[in-house]
């Protein structure tokens, strides 16, 4: 049982749905009545739009429901294209899916900039216009009496007769779900999970976090766009009434009942949500309560669909076969630090302040290539405010912060990342649902380009970056001895392997500079020797490294050079000898010598 | 006149359903999508009472506001309490809102219903126009509700707690005040609210079960414009988005009445995201 | 000085989520005293404090209040039974007006606002610059007079015990002295404060009895005239026994 469950397992996860797809296409050969053939096209149809809304409510994490008006505008796209006189089904996708990109790009770009509540009204309210745009253009989409004289449909100057239609619907159906997947498990399906999970972590990455979420956004616009095609020429007449708010609703409502966050929920979702309204003989009466009930429980209840749930089973059934086969991990990569650039990073008396507090004053520090440059300094004294200039998370007010002489500051986060800079966070920030291995294949993001189109189309291009993702990525886990949870979920991880998690993806981009803020903290003595002796090879292996830390004994013995903050000052900078012996320090750590304290106003702003 | 005026009635009703926003939005820092339908389901209570069943309005008014004021408490307990994903609240709230639609639809079936107004229906001639009493009442009452609930907020304890409430949750729970029954009271007196007015509410857009949806985005263009938790950018954001809309119908066409109002939403959105009347804080990493 | 023990916190274990900060700390607090509990930032004195005004929950250990275990009463319930905290940054409500905020700060007495504005004028007459300044905002003020406001706030409240973290920070020394003097006087009317500090000299020179915590842990206790500024510095950089 064990044993055929893996061998099951071993089998490409994509041979399943193309398998389900093979028996739909059969369908009207061994004769399934037509009702049931058009409620499987109604619900292609359905799922197309769905999996355009789950990649950006799923995946860029953003509630924007334009895909109703990219489908209607894929729909009235082939409708006019089609009185035109052009009945050719291949140029009206085509057509439609532009026109529904067009729409995408035109609300996303504005909707996307405020994110959140904004985006979603701003996209409801785009679908309450839809009705008002059609009858602008009264004479040419017959406004709200809908659009009727579309020519039947042909391919190749063939008529084409209902069973190929309903054949065409189904093989564009798999041709999108194979884009999708292969969108997703390539590594800018991972770039947009960070994206949703933090923005900061994403930029800090070096994904651009409002060019990564419109294309999401606007890839989701084509599904729309290819649904809309299809429908227009499934009854060769469009109705406005097709495009209302209520099928808004049924949409969001299969996406969260199928599980946004995934590729194949949208088809289960798309299903459930067609075949169920049909059943319920009552439908135009209870279809709202219905529909409103789906999205109250779904937000309640379970966070992630159906596809979660079966996601969840798969892994405990792995687990427990693996358990019983006695399955084994293929060992870890050799842990060898290879040679690296480092770059001077310097910042020049940065001053910065928060309203009329005043977080740093002409701050200036260097750090040097193969060396460890520790900031430490009280609370408040301004480190992490330094480490949030240098990595483009927030502007100077004044000064300058150089990377090899070229200034980074004002550039936004992704571009400092992708200028060599690499850094970890205070709480560590790590993705959901993704394993070690990707979490940690992210931080290779801004490193090689590689487009969608080429993961869609698995060009040579996508196959050479990822595997070098992989390569990278298994060397640096077996850096900080992670190797052996690399298919472990990366936020299940304790809090000591969180942190080595993240410093293992600070490293796999091979950045010049690393910063690293409070890495040890909450390490136990084990973890904090891991890490410590990865510091020193990163060192000598000729990386800039820039720790912030409160661990005091760990700084003596790790730094090269100290600065010290304290209200926003350098307030003492030297090797660890001459900071662990210089008085005022203990001054700032203990508050003594007071006769000091009294020449040292001027940082104060009372 | 005429048209002003009218404008300006519907952009009072806009700007009751951005009132309702800001309540929730100061107490729990969230939206409910559904307040736009909780008013709708006030101005069929409106209808039953005083078309259908011939109470007097006052009644009606205060049988909504408790009707209603339940309907929300429901809301609060099923939709919004047992959500631990902050994000999800925008789903729940919809659903919320979806069924609250479907059940007034149920009842009351897709025809809209005339409320008739308690201080009646016949047209007044004011400054060349001709007038509805309601539409007076309307502008009149709003802005006697944003003024009452600015001072109120200013001055009583309950207010001053709900303002400390809103700025920083964690610091007005150590000061005793107990933030998760304030923000559910909070909740409840948004739909108390929404009764209360219905008999107001109905007369002017009627009452209809697919009033919540347009309503909901108004009143979310209202907010946009005036800033997330003002009351008083409420009134400036109704003034706007009611004469944007009754201007654009009248003088470039109906058509145009929404992307009239779209328009401006971006344009405000784009040059000043957190709207008019509130300040902008730099992000924390 | 009495011999009331307010505060009993032993062994505490407290943390954000699975991230352990505090693993055992003891910390007490009389009537009429002074406690100061001392340590480097990170060393989990922020946490305790969150736990034992009930924003962070106890994951193992004990927080005795007034004799009460008092684990499963809510914050806010807290502070109606006499414990106000006065959270590090100057963390009042900048938005409010002084007096608003005061008001608010009275709160948890559930007295009338008529009353709670004979105790804020009280307030005034401890801390004449809040009384001149009434009806501004609160973020219009210098950083000192923030933390005088935050402590006034507190007081609203009329506590048996009040909790302050770090009311020095980000503050010139001359007004850490102003603050800490002022801190000093309250002692006289009966209150027990518990007194979170990073400046040693100062916060020792009024206190009663003192902690040091390091890596989540006490790692010295005891009476403020017992204890040498050696002991603290060797607690602090980990050379203690």
């Amino acid at each position: 049982m064990a044993s055929l469950w893996l061998k099951l397992r071993a089998i490409p996860g994509w041979v399943w749905p193309l398998l389900f797809a093979v028996i739909l296409i059969l369908l009207p050969f061994i004769g399934a009545p037509y009702p049931m053939i058009r409620q499987v096209e109604l619900t292609i149809m359905l799922a197309l739009i769905v999996s355009g809304l789950n990649l950006s409510l799923g995946y860029a994490g953003e509630l924007a429901m334009g895909q109703v008006a990219m489908y209607a505008a894929g729909a009235y796209a082939a409708g006019l294209v089609s009185k035109a006189g052009n009945t050719d089904l291949l140029f009206q996708l085509l057509v439609g899916a532009a026109a529904a990109l067009v729409v995408g790009l035109i609300s996303g770009i504005p909707g996307l900039r405020l994110g959140g509540w904004s985006l979603a009204m701003t996209s409801f309210f785009l679908i309450l216009l839809v009705p008002d745009v059609l009858s602008l253009f009264k004479s040419e989409t017959g406004g709200r009496n809908g659009l009727s004289g579309i020519r039947p449909a042909t391919l190749f100057g063939e008529m084409i007769d209902s069973r190929t239609y309903y054949v065409i619907i189904i093989v564009v159906g798999i041709l999108w779900f194979a884009a999708m997947r292969n969108m997703i498990v390539s590594r800018h399906g991972i770039a947009l999970r960070v994206l949703k999970q933090s923005p900061v972590l994403a930029s800090s990455m070096g994904i651009s976090v409002f060019r990564t979420k419109l294309s999401a956004y606007a890839m989701g616009a084509i599904p729309a766009g290819l649904a809309g095609v299809l429908f227009a020429n499934l009854d060769l007449f469009l109705s406005p009434e097709a495009f209302a708010f209520s099928f808004a609703m049924t949409v969001l409502a299969a996406s969260i009942f199928g599980g946004s966050a995934s590729v194949y929920g949208a088809i289960v979702g798309a299903f459930v949500l067609q075949f169920g309204m049909n059943q319920s003989t009552n439908f135009q009466e209870y279809g709202l309560i219905i529909t409103g009930t789906f999205l109250l429980i779904g937000g309640v209840a379970f966070t992630g669909g159906i596809s979660a749930l079966a996601r969840l089973l798969v892994r405990r059934a792995d687990a427990a076969a693996r358990a019983k086969t006695g399955y084994v991990e293929a060992p870890a990569s050799e842990a060898i630090v290879e040679r690296r650039e480092g770059a001077l990073l310097r910042t020049d008396n940065v001053s910065k302040a928060f309203g009329g507090n005043q977080a740093l004053s002409d701050v200036s520090v260097e750090a040097k290539p193969g060396a460890v440059t520790a900031i430490i300094g009280p609370n408040g004294s301004g480190k992490t405010t330094l480490l949030n200039m240098i990595s483009g998370f927030y502007r100077t007010d004044q000064g300058t912060i150089t990377i090899d002489g070229q200034a980074v500051h004002g550039l936004s986060s992704f571009r400092v990342a992708r200028s060599g800079v690499s850094r970890t966070f205070q709480t560590p920030n790590v993705p959901e649902k993704l394993t070690v291995l990707e979490a940690v294949e992210a931080g290779r993001y801004a490193r090689d380009r590689s487009s969608i189109l080429a993961a869609v189309l698995r060009l040579p291009s996508y196959w050479r970056v990822t595997r070098d993702d992989r390569i990278e990525a298994e060397r640096a886990l077996a850096l900080v001895g992670l190797s052996e949870q690399r298919h472990a979920m990366a936020d299940s991880l304790p809090l000591g392997n969180r942190r080595l998690l993240e410093v293992a993806r600070s490293l796999v981009g091979s950045p010049k500079v690393l910063l690293l803020d409070e890495v040890a903290s909450g390490l136990d003595e084990d973890e904090i020797e891991v890490l410590a002796s990865l510091i020193l090879r990163l060192r000598d292996s000729g990386m800039t490294v820039v720790l912030v830390e409160h661990n005091f004994r760990l700084v003596l013995r790790l730094a090269d050079v100290i600065y010290v903050l304290a209200q926003g000052k350098v307030m003492a900078q030297g090797t660890p000898d001459e900071i662990e012996n210089n008085p005022r320090v203990m001054e700032e750590y203990l508050g003594v010598t007071p006769e000091d304290e009294a020449n040292q106003t001027g940082g104060h702003h009372e | 006149m005429t048209i002003i005026m009218s404008g300006l009635a519907i952009g009072a009703v806009y700007a009751l359903v951005a009132i309702g926003y800001n309540i929730v939005f100061l107490s729990q820092k969230t939206f409910n999508f559904a307040q736009a339908a909780l008013m709708m389901l006030g101005a069929f209570v409106a209808y039953m009472g005083i078309a259908v069943l011939g109470l007097p309005w006052w009644l009606v008014a205060i049988v909504a506001a408790i009707v209603i004021g339940g309907v929300a408490a429901l809301e609060e307990v099923v939709a919004i309490r047992p959500v631990k994903d902050h994000h999800n609240l925008l789903v729940t709230t919809l659903g919320a809102s979806i069924i609250m639609e479907g059940v007034a639809q149920l009842i009351w079936g897709g025809e809209p219903r005339r409320v008739p107004f308690f201080l009646g229906d016949g047209v007044i001639d004011l400054a060349g126009g001709r007038v509805y009493p309601v539409e007076i009442a309307l502008v009149i009452v709003v802005v006697l509700l944003v003024v009452a609930l600015t001072q109120y907020s200013k001055r009583s304890m309950t207010g001053i707690a709900l303002l400390g409430m809103s700025e920083d949750r964690e610091a007005a729970m150590l000061r005793g005040v107990n933030v998760r029954r304030f923000a559910f009271w909070a909740f409840v007196f948004t739909g108390v609210l929404a009764g209360l007015l219905g008999v107001l509410v109905g007369p002017k857009t009627y009452a209809v079960a697919t009033l919540g949806a347009a309503l909901a985005i108004k009143g979310f263009v209202v907010l946009a414009i005036g800033g997330f938790g003002s009351m008083w950018g409420t009134l400036v954001g109704g003034l706007i988005v009611g004469l944007t809309e009754a201007l654009a119908a009248r003088y470039i066409g109906g058509d145009f009445a929404n992307l009239s109002v779209f328009f401006i939403l971006i344009v405000i959105l784009m040059l000043k995201p957190t709207g008019l009347f509130t300040r902008r804080t730099e992000r924390a990493v | 000085m009495s011999d009331e023990v307010l505060l009993q916190v032993e062994n505490l274990q407290t943390g954000y989520g699975d991230l352990q900060v505090v693993r055992d700390v003891s910390v007490t607090v009389r009537a009429g005293e002074i406690t100061v509990l001392l340590g480097r930032n990170g060393a989990g004195k922020t946490t305790t404090l969150r736990a034992i005004t009930g924003l962070n929950r106890v994951t193992a250990g004990e927080v005795r209040y007034l004799g009460e275990t008092i684990t499963s009463v809510p914050s806010h319930a807290r502070v109606s039974r006499g414990m106000s905290y006065v959270q590090e940054g100057k963390r009042i409500f900048r938005e409010l007006t002084i007096e608003q905020n005061l008001l608010l700060g009275g709160f948890s007495t559930g007295e009338r606002k008529k009353k709670l504005q004979q105790h804020v004028a009280e307030i005034y007459d401890l801390f004449a610059i809040l009384g001149e300044k009434r009806h501004l905002p609160a973020s219009s003020m210098s950083g000192g007079q923030q933390q005088m406001l935050a402590i006034g706030q507190a007081l609203m409240a009329r506590p048996k015990l009040l909790i302050l973290d770090e009311p020095s920070q980000g503050l010139a020394p001359v007004v850490v002295k102003e603050v800490l003097e002022r801190i000093h006087a309250l002692k006289a009317t009966g209150i027990g404060i518990l007194l979170v500090e990073q400046d040693v000299q100062d916060s020792v020179a009024i206190a009663d009895e003192v902690s040091v915590v390091e890596m989540g842990r006490t790692v010295l206790t005891g009476p403020a005239e017992e204890i040498t500024f050696g002991q603290i510095q060797a607690a602090y950089f980990g050379t203690a026994a």
